[in-house]
Parts: C-alpha cells; sequence; structure tokens
C-alpha cells in the first residue's frame, strides 16, 4: 500500500503538450478517479505513474520515494488494461502465475526442461500455485484456470486480468478504462464489484475512464482533466455540485448540464434570456466578470410551470425522452441554438405535446455562474427580483 | 419452389480452370511417369515402377535426393533466423528502418538469374573479387591474426584460413565440398529479406498493450519480453514464413542452372534441376514426369504438416 505523487509533471511528445504541469497527490488506500474525454492526458498520465512511459519533466514518487528511475516492474504497481492485455498462449493460470513466476524464479528457475532441475524450485511453484488459487476463489474463476483466454467472456477475461493485476498484492493499482469492452448491464455489476474488492483490498486504486458515470460511482476522489490540464480534484459531490470550470460542469452528469447565455451588469445583476435573476455577482468592488456570462442549470432543478407566470422561461418541446423513472424534455428557445433539458418525473410530463410551449423555471439557489474565461463565479442571494419561493 | 441453378455458374469457371491447369496436369505427369515415353515419339511402352525403382536406387538420384535436402536444411533455417533477427532490428529503429528495409529486400526484387551472373563473377576463382579479397587478407597482419586463430594462441597454419593463405582459396562453385554451400548461401542473401517482411509484418499485428503488460509483470529484459510476447505472438507467422521458405528451397533452380549446372560431380543435382535435365534437355519425359511426382509429394506433404499440425497449436 502506497500513496502516490506526481509533482510538476508534464509530457511533450516534439512540440505537442500532452500534461502541463500536473500535480496530484493520492492517499494511501484511495480510489482516485481521472476522468475526462479521450485525448485529455489521463491514460497517458496513468503510463507514467506506471513507468511505461517517462515524463519530460516532474517527478513521480510512490511512499514518499522518486521513482522517476524506477522500472515498472520494480515499482510494485500493477495493471489492469483496456484490452485486458492477457497472454493468449498461456491458459488462465499460467497468465495468472506469470507476475509471480518472474519475480519469486530466478533465471535458471525459469528454463523449461532444465528449470526442473533447480533445487528449490518446487516449494517455490508449490507457493505460486497456491497464491494463485487464492486469487482465483477470490474473484471466483476457478473453474476457468485450465482455458485460454480466447474461450472466455469478455467479463470473465477482465477477471483474469483483475486476478492478474491481484496475485503479486501490489503497492497499487492502476486501471487504464478497464470496464469499457464490456457490454452495458455488466459494466454497472463490475462498478459494484470493483468498489467492493476496493474495500477488502485497502488498496490504493488509479483508475482511468472517460465515462463520467463511472467517476461518480465509484471513486472517493475525482480528477477531472481536459486539454492535458487537471481542473478540478474533488469527492464526486464536490465536482458534481460546484464544478470550478464550465468544462467539469459539462462534462460531469448526464444529460449534461444546460448552459445559457446571460449578461452581467455593472451592479452585478445577471440577465438571462430576458429575465434578471434572483442570485447577483459577489462583492461589490470591483466586477471584472461584467459583460456575458454563462449559467449553469442542472437539468433537475428546472421545474416545470403550468403557465406563463411571471419569472418563467419558455421552450418549444422538441423531443421527449423516456427513460421509466424519469423523462427529459428537450426546449428549443428562440434566438438561441442550444437545447436545454429538463428532468422531470413521468406523471408530470403526461401533459406535454411535441411542438407545444412549456413554461419552466429554475430552482432558487441553484444556478451557477461561470465568467468569459469559462471559470466559476461566486453568487449571492437576493430577496428582490425573483419570485418568492 | 424451383431451386436456383445460378451457383453451378458462379464456380464453374474456376472448377474448370483448376481441373485444366493444376489437376490434369498432375495426372498426366502420374501417367507419363509410368512410361517411357519421349517427345516426338508416336507411341510408348507401359513399364509399370520402373522410373521410380531407378530414381530409388540409383547413385544419381540419391545425390538428386542428398542435395535437395541438404540445400532445405540449410537455406531455411539460416534464412528463417537472419529474417527474424533482422526484422526484429529494424523494428527497434527509431529511424533509418526504411533504408535498411529496401536494402535486405532488394535481392528479393532483382532477377536471380542476373544476379547469378554477377555472383559467378565474384566467385571466380582467380579474377573474382572473393577470393581476391581473402587473398589480401594473407600479408596483413590484422586480419590474418582475427581470421587464422592466431591471436587467439592457435597454430595459424591449422585453421582454415592459414591453410588457404599458404595453399589456395576454394575454387567455390567448380569445387565439390563448396559448391552446395555457395549455391545455398546465395539463396540465403536472396531470400532472407522476403522472411524479413513477412517478419515485420508479422510484429505489427503483436498488440502494444502485451508489451506494457510484460514490462509491469516483471519481463524486465528484452529477452524475456520476446519469449513472453513476441515469439509466441509470432506462431502464425513462424509457420507460414517456414512453409514457404521450405516450399522455395525445394524449388531453387536458376542458380544452379546459371552458376553450376548440378555438377561438380552432381554435388548440387538438385530436383528441380534434375527434373529440367532429364525431361527437357535430354527429352526422357517417364523419369522426369516421376522426379516431379516425388516432388509434388514432398511439397504435398510440408503443406499437410502445416495445415494439420502446426497451425491448430498456433492459433489461440
Amino acid at each position: 500500500m502506497a500513496g502516490i505523487k506526481l509533482r510538476q509533471v508534464t509530457k511533450k511528445y516534439g512540440s505537442i503538450n500532452v500534461l502541463n504541469s500536473i500535480n496530484l497527490d493520492v492517499a494511501d488506500g484511495e480510489f482516485l478517479t481521472l476522468v475526462g474525454p479521450s485525448g485529455c492526458g489521463k491514460s497517458t498520465m496513468l503510463r507514467i505513474i506506471a513507468g511505461l512511459e517517462t515524463q519530460s519533466t516532474g517527478d513521480v514518487e510512490i511512499d514518499g520515494t522518486s521513482v522517476n528511475d524506477v522500472r515498472p516492474s520494480l515499482r510494485d504497481l500493477a495493471m489492469v488494461f483496456q484490452s485486458y492485455a492477457l497472454y493468449p498462449h498461456l491458459t488462465v493460470q499460467q497468465n495468472l502465475m506469470t507476475p509471480l513466476r518472474l519475480r519469486d524464479l530466478d533465471f535458471w528457475e525459469r528454463l523449461p526442461l532444465l528449470g526442473y532441475l533447480v533445487p528449490g524450485r518446487r516449494a517455490k511453484m508449490a507457493k505460486i500455485t497456491e497464491e494463485v488459487r487464492t486469487v482465483a476463489a477470490v474473484l471466483k474463476i476457478e473453474h476457468l484456470l485450465n482455458r485460454k483466454p480466447g474461450h472466455l467472456s469478455g467479463g470473465q477475461r477482465q477477471r483474469v486480468a483483475l486476478g492478474r493485476a491481484m496475485v503479486r498484492n501490489p503497492a497499487a493499482f492502476l486501471m487504464d478504462e478497464p470496464l469499457s469492452n464490456l457490454d452495458a448491464s455488466l459494466r454497472v455489476h463490475m462498478r459494484a464489484e470493483l468498489s467492493e474488492l476496493h474495500r477488502e483490498l485497502q488498496s490504493t486504486f488509479i483508475y482511468v475512464t472517460h465515462d463520467q458515470a463511472e467517476a461518480l460511482t465509484m471513486s472517493d476522489r475525482i480528477a477531472v482533466m481536459m486539454d492535458g490540464d487537471l481542473l478540478q480534484l474533488g469527492t464526486p459531490d464536490e465536482v458534481y455540485k460546484n464544478p470550478n470550470d464550465i468544462r467539469v460542469a459539462e462534462f460531469i452528469g448526464s444529460p449534461k448540464m444546460n448552459i445559457l447565455p446571460g449578461v452581467a451588469d455593472p451592479n452585478g445583476q445577471v440577465t438571462c434570456l430576458g429575465f434578471v435573476l434572483d442570485q447577483s455577482l459577489e462583492g461589490t468592488a470591483q466586477r471584472p466578470e461584467q459583460g456575458p456570462v454563462s449559467v449553469g442549470l442542472r437539468p433537475e432543478h428546472l421545474t416545470l410551470r403550468p403557465d406563463d407566470t411571471e419569472g418563467c422561461f419558455s421552450g418549444k418541446l422538441t423531443y421527449k425522452e423516456n427513460l421509466g423513472s424519469d423523462v427529459f424534455l428537450h426546449l428549443e428557445t428562440e434566438g438561441f441554438e442550444q437545447r436545454v433539458v429538463l428532468r422531470v418525473k413521468p406523471h408530470e410530463a403526461n401533459f406535454a405535446k411535441l411542438g407545444q410551449n412549456i413554461f419552466y423555471s429554475a430552482e432558487p439557489g441553484k444556478m451557477i455562474l461561470f465568467g468569459a474565461d469559462g471559470k466559476r463565479v461566486g453568487l449571492t442571494t437576493q430577496q428582490s427580483n425573483g419570485k418568492p419561493d | 419452389m424451383r431451386k436456383s441453378r445460378a451457383h453451378y455458374w458462379f464456380i464453374g469457371p474456376a472448377v474448370a480452370l483448376m481441373i485444366l491447369l493444376l489437376i490434369m496436369p498432375v495426372f498426366v505427369a502420374a501417367t507419363l511417369s509410368m512410361t517411357d515415353y519421349s517427345l516426338g515419339n508416336s507411341s510408348f511402352n507401359w513399364v509399370g515402377i520402373e522410373n521410380y525403382e531407378k530414381l530409388f536406387s540409383r547413385r544419381s538420384y540419391q545425390k538428386m535426393f542428398s542435395a535437395s535436402l541438404t540445400y532445405v536444411l540449410l537455406v531455411v533455417p539460416i534464412s528463417v533466423a537472419l529474417g527474424l533477427g533482422s526484422a526484429l532490428l529494424i523494428s527497434s529503429l527509431r529511424f533509418g528502418g526504411e533504408m535498411y528495409k529496401a536494402v535486405f529486400f532488394l535481392p528479393v526484387m532483382a532477377t536471380l538469374l542476373a544476379m547469378a551472373i554477377v555472383w559467378e563473377f565474384a566467385l571466380n576463382p582467380i579474377v573474382g573479387v572473393v577470393n581476391d579479397v581473402l587473398r589480401s587478407g594473407c600479408d596483413k597482419s590484422l586480419v590474418y591474426g582475427l581470421l587464422s586463430g592466431s591471436w587467439l594462441g592457435y597454430e595459424p597454419t591449422t585453421s582454415w584460413y592459414g591453410a588457404a593463405c599458404i595453399k589456395k582459396f576454394p575454387l567455390w562453385l567448380g569445387d565439390k565440398q563448396y559448391a552446395l554451400g555457395t549455391i545455398a548461401f546465395i539463396g540465403i542473401w536472396q531470400g532472407f529479406g522476403f522472411n524479413m517482411v513477412l517478419y515485420l509484418a508479422g510484429l505489427t499485428s503483436v498488440p502494444r498493450e502485451l508489451y506494457h503488460a510484460a514490462h509491469m509483470d516483471g519481463a524486465d529484459s528484452a529477452w524475456e519480453r520476446f519469449k513472453l510476447v513476441t515469439w509466441p505472438m509470432l506462431g502464425p507467422t513462424n509457420v507460414f514464413v517456414i512453409t514457404i521458405s521450405s516450399i522455395r528451397s525445394f524449388q531453387v533452380f536458376d542458380t544452379v542452372e546459371a552458376l553450376t549446372g548440378g555438377g561438380p560431380s552432381k554435388s548440387t543435382y538438385v530436383m528441380v534441376y534434375a527434373m529440367f535435365e532429364k525431361g527437357v534437355k535430354q527429352n526422357l519425359l517417364g523419369i522426369g514426369s516421376a522426379i516431379t511426382i516425388v516432388f509434388l509429394a514432398f511439397v504435398l506433404i510440408l503443406t499437410l504438416v502445416q495445415v494439420y499440425f502446426v497451425n491448430r497449436r498456433v492459433h489461440y
């Protein structure tokens, strides 16, 4: 078990910056998820931690010691790959044994045939076999031990890949999108299993995914990455409720946050789609945010209104997305090309017909404001302008 | 419902051509191998298996089999090993790989007959550049010391090079000790670039992630990773390369025809050359056909071994 630290880590391929000075502290035993769209540098970062790639500048520390010049196998980390990367010519048992054979047997003991003559090999092999059996029992893959990866289903391969990572009892697990090759229902199931496994092993997990749902459901903390920058690091709740950047706000949450155009006046009042909002900019003195701003509203923070009362937005219903437990209403607003999405209960949405004009309002105090540069701007609630609660 | 007969029209032309161009000639050869037919004769006599008896009893045909097999056993392992080695080295290069690929592949593209003539000049015992270079090393102590082994404390005159310096350098193609080896050398030089290209293609299909997994699992040396990932993943390529090289080496003909004509004293009398000599030059179609049938049997065995035994073990 170990904590992992990244200090000012950058990575360049030629003139392209893949990682811009990343600082990250992963606590011992933590489940940390690196999440971001493809190409944001999250997998590169994982491979730098693993030692499969070297950073251009900066330090990687494991358990307080710098591992910049330590080869991957000596960093005591295990990795689970997206494609599982099982050795196709070896049986499941041999696959699970490989890391132990390479660690515990010396060159002579690994030789085919001749190796059997080396004294002490039998005892070592017995120990390795025992450890493999234990891990196989934990993952419930004992009945697969004699099969080859080609004869396993996706979920079974996933377990074997996990097992190969577990047998060495590493200081930390690195996982590179391990669930993305599974079908939807199995993926949801494996999320729960991975979380349980993490609780049982009490080991550090660093998990890379582009799926924000995986990040929200499994992690202790999430690190949102975009274009080589670490934008926000926090618990799933923090990142969801208080995104500090418009890119984080749009990436985390499904359906994604509605971003409406607004204008801030010198008094801190924000006008959005022709309405003055019930919250205004924090502070009174300097207002650099004066001018265009973006107003973020989560779909679940918009409520339907029966008619056009004061402080209501409106839009034409273009699409109704029925998920059974919830209904997403997609609304088109005049003079604004992005659709607004509302999340409502099915019985509330019964009346709504396609093409109809729908009225809705924002729950007070739930809006999130971003300045022209995409950074979060603080808001305070006022009494005067909004509708009464 | 009436059954459509369109499928006959689709496969018909291919089947007809295959029978006409591939299967019929084999049957004709098999039939001729039981006769004493010569081209131009109006009739022939059935001789049964007499031609085959000759093949397996006469001294010159025993030499033929031994020359062909020796050639295959020399060329296949060496050209496969060189092909794999050069492919591994080239794929590990950061730049310059394209140049090496082109250089090693050139002999494959060149006409072997033209290349054979160049080799004939190079290997000429008197004016050839090979012996010239070797000879010029005899009076240079550095080269002499290295090649004759005198630096390692051996008596220089007992080594091959030391003895050759005193007496003379080999006649290469004119010496029955060296002729087959020299022909095999040209075969390797010409053929390994082809194997290299096949291996390069095989190497690109090995998933990168497997190497990463091997790194993580502790396969620290290149040799460990080769054993754990590269070699098993190249299995199908290996089978293909070995089969193709074996068949190609059984078929060696142009270098023999151009350089030695089967000699000296039948030391390079390989099967396809024998076929040509008996069937075409001496117009003994019966015995020529018999050699052809035996040759086909060899190739068939190789192919069957590939399909039935090896292929099953390398596809996971």
